[in-house]
């Protein structure tokens, strides 16, 4: 179903200027050629190291899970008013067997402020639009061939839950612009 | 400037090429290069991360040069490479966790597109602006289908996924370019005509 729109994009498209998109020399595809397996090595490595580190957590994350936990001390219950130093000294020293400064040093080694990591939620609304098109597209397909009111609800309900989550993820969305 | 799927190359160039002689190289490179990079740059956007989908579609044609059998035009065959190392990019997990990360990502920066389009008519500027609007997908969706005459079959194919896929696609990038040609306020409009 081509409209006039569709027409006059698809020519217009054709006839883009390509000035601004000019590559680079082949002295430079040259230059670029021979550093590749230098950088793809570099790559590998990085891999090797991302791998290890993966390796790594997870052995400590099965230790953690089947070895009794951590060695880490506790977080001490702080009265408000006997002051933050005062409350701390006994828990600390008894966890790290006497050595007040060690537990100092950890302490002071902790971020003064939570990490906040701030997620788009571009990706996930083009994921969920895409997978609504879809469904869409195969109920018009379901409507015009024979009746089978079977598929039509499985793919129904199948949209709601779409929709329910797409609302969801733009009330996050929402919610958290209201609260930046 | 010629598209890419009618770009050929003489036999005998060709073998001297795959013999590793540099000026044959270099005459292919020259005569593909520049159509190669433009779908490349249309489909990917940002022109830096053209440039690396580029240098490693031309390594990967050159390296297999050898094995082209003429059952099509050298272009057609180098655009096949392309575009599949474009699509690797856009669904490769490091590109999508950047998007989440990012959350702005799909789109290209509109600094770069207003760099680009500095000293183009009025009209040109428009689709430009407009095509920048659209994610990677729809883009690359709306530029196979449109420009390089791909079927919702071989879209499908090529992304790995239903032709419905293709197929609302390119009727949502439609309905954004369909959104962005319509007048709205004071934003200068293209007259499709």
């Amino acid at each position: 179903m081509h409209t006039e729109l569709e027409h006059g994009l698809a020519r217009l498209l054709r006839a883009l200027p390509e000035d601004g998109a000019r590559p680079y020399d082949f002295g430079e595809f040259e230059r670029r050629t021979r550093e590749a397996p230098i950088a793809a090595a570099r790559a590998r490595r990085a891999r090797i190291l991302a791998v290890a580190i993966v390796v790594v957590l997870a052995i400590g994350a099965a230790a953690i899970r089947f070895g009794g936990g951590t060695h880490l001390p506790a977080p001490p219950a702080v009265p408000l008013a006997a002051g933050r130093a005062a409350a701390l000294r006994p828990a600390v020293t008894a966890d790290f067997g006497g050595d007040e400064a060690d537990a100092q040093q950890w302490l002071e080694s902790l971020p003064r402020e939570p990490g906040v990591v701030r997620v788009g939620t571009r990706a996930a609304v083009e994921s969920l639009e895409d997978h609504l098109a879809e469904v869409d597209d195969l109920m018009s397909s379901e409507r015009a061939g024979p009746a089978a009111p079977a598929r039509l609800a499985a793919l129904q309900k199948e949209r709601s839950q779409l929709v329910s989550s797409l609302v969801q993820v733009r009330y996050a969305e929402t919610l958290a612009d209201a609260s930046r | 400037m010629t598209r890419l799927v009618e770009i050929t190359v003489p036999q005998a160039v060709r073998e001297r090429a795959c013999a590793g002689e540099e000026g044959a190289r270099q005459s292919i490179y020259a005569a593909v290069a520049p159509a190669t990079f433009a779908l490349i740059r249309r489909i990917i956007g940002n022109r830096s991360t053209a440039e690396d989908v580029f240098q490693d579609t031309m390594m990967s044609f050159f390296e297999h040069l050898a094995d082209f059998r003429e059952e099509a035009p050298l272009g057609a065959w180098l655009r096949q490479i392309a575009i599949s190392r474009c699509l690797m990019h856009l669904r490769s997990p490091w590109r999508r966790a950047r998007l989440y990360i990012e959350g702005s990502g799909a789109t290209v920066a509109t600094a770069e597109v207003e760099s680009a389009t500095r000293a183009l008519p009025p009209e040109v500027i428009d689709v430009e602006r407009a095509l920048a609007t659209l994610a990677p997908t729809a883009r690359a969706v709306v530029w196979m289908y449109e420009v390089e005459g791909y079927s919702h079959a071989e879209i499908a194919h090529a992304f790995g996924r239903s032709v419905s896929f293709s197929k609302s696609q390119l009727a949502r990038a439609h309905l954004k370019l369909r959104a962005w040609f319509e007048p709205q306020g004071n934003r200068p409009t293209c007259t499709l005509s």
